[in-house]
């Protein structure tokens, strides 16, 4: 279907990549191509100002939500649980001598992670 | 007692692998530990030469200076909390979108990062990891969550599409689309959000990944593990879908009079 008027491009070409367009997904020399059809064509254009103003709407409208802050605090000390089971397993081996001069290993310990008890 | 061993590295001299004094004598460079015991005050303890009663292989540790490059779980774990957590708001949001109810965005939002991390030596720096995070997020949802939900999947919507999608190559009557687009703007957010939550799952995340998210076509590929052509036609239908129904509401709620409604 054509708006009447003589363009390069037909609308209903336009019409069928105005979403490609508008998601920025089509090469530049097609995008000129149907940004200039858009510029001479007012019904294109006004589709497209609907398409755009739909997507904004749902970008404004959908999104934003907050992770609970439980949640946040929950995923913080879990992921700190697996990450001290893992540096146990590969914590480095020191030798100590004893007062009585018995040779024992120990394991170093793990520094404290300041970031971890911290909410950011 | 003392120290066999072990000396605490000072970050400001440079590291030696073979100091000219017996290092049992420096016990004075480790911080005192519990009940007497002496604890490095970094993990990085540096090997010295073995005092004689001690076998050689237990103070073959790499200098500090020389430590492998692969990342401790320390290293990981900070990297982990420096580049993923910040996104959890959007992985919540994209949640709970899929799973339409905040109890079971909360517990895959839960199970999507304890993946993630466990998973996260393996995720190449540089490349995407808000991509990579909502893969593993669509994955764990599909791959067993979407079975328990609470809530059961609201509409087959496959044929639903098919008159709309007749319509899609036209432009109706100049004058029509003002009146409309004014109307979407007076929607409520909870309207424009119950709209898209009733579009089929495949549809409202293309939609959403798309629109809310700005993700292009080929990373909604990759994190709904389909080609861009299906991404492409779920994006089409679902964003016929809603324009209509979100029309139809802001007929109901008296922001369109039906001679408004171009068609």
């Amino acid at each position: 279907m054509s708006c009447g008027d003589p363009h390069d491009t037909d609308c209903s070409e336009v019409l069928a990549e105005l979403w490609l367009f508008l998601d920025n997904e089509c090469d530049h020399q097609r995008g000129e191509l149907l940004r200039r059809h858009l510029d001479e064509c007012g019904p294109c254009l006004e589709e497209f100002g609907l398409e755009e103003h739909l997507k904004a709407l749902l970008a404004r409208k959908c999104g934003g939500d907050h992770a609970p802050d439980a949640l946040r605090h929950r995923l913080r000390q879990s992921i700190r649980e697996i990450m001290l089971r893992q540096a146990v397993l590969s914590a480095e081996v020191i030798v100590q001598q004893n007062d009585d001069g018995t040779i024992v290993e120990v394991s170093t310990t793990v520094e404290s992670h300041a970031w971890l008890s911290t909410e950011s | 007692m003392g120290v066999v061993g072990v000396v605490e590295a000072d970050p400001a001299q440079p590291v030696q692998s073979s100091p000219p004094e017996p290092s049992f004598t420096e016990p004075d460079l480790a911080e005192p530990g519990p009940e007497g015991t002496t604890v490095p005050a970094r993990p990085k303890a540096i090997g010295e030469e073995p005092p004689p009663t001690a076998s050689s292989d237990q103070s073959a540790e790499e200098p500090a200076a020389q430590e492998t490059p692969q990342e401790t779980p320390e290293q990981r774990t900070a990297r982990f909390e420096r580049d993923a957590m910040p996104l959890l708001d959007q992985l919540y949001a994209a949640a709970l979108r899929m799973t339409r109810n905040p109890a079971d965005a909360e517990d895959l939002v839960q199970e999507t990062y304890l993946k993630a991390y466990g998973a996260f030596a393996s995720f190449r720096a540089g490349t995407n990891l808000r991509a990579w995070l909502y893969r593993i997020l669509t994955n764990t949802y599909i791959n067993g969550y979407r079975k328990r939900q609470r809530q059961p999947v609201a509409q087959p919507t496959e044929e639903i599409t098919d008159w709309q999608l007749a319509q899609a190559a036209q432009h109706t009557s100049t004058g029509l689309r003002s009146a409309e687009m004014d109307a979407l703007d007076r929607l409520p957010d909870s309207d424009v959000k119950d709209a898209l939550s009733q579009l089929a799952e495949d549809f409202r995340m293309a939609v959403y990944l798309a629109d809310v998210e700005g993700f292009a076509y080929k990373e909604i590929a990759e994190i709904m593990g389909t080609p861009i052509g299906t991404v492409m036609s779920r994006l089409h239908r679902g964003r016929k879908q809603l324009r209509d129904m979100l029309t139809g509401v802001a007929r109901e709620r008296g922001f369109l009079r039906d001679a408004e409604v171009a068609s």
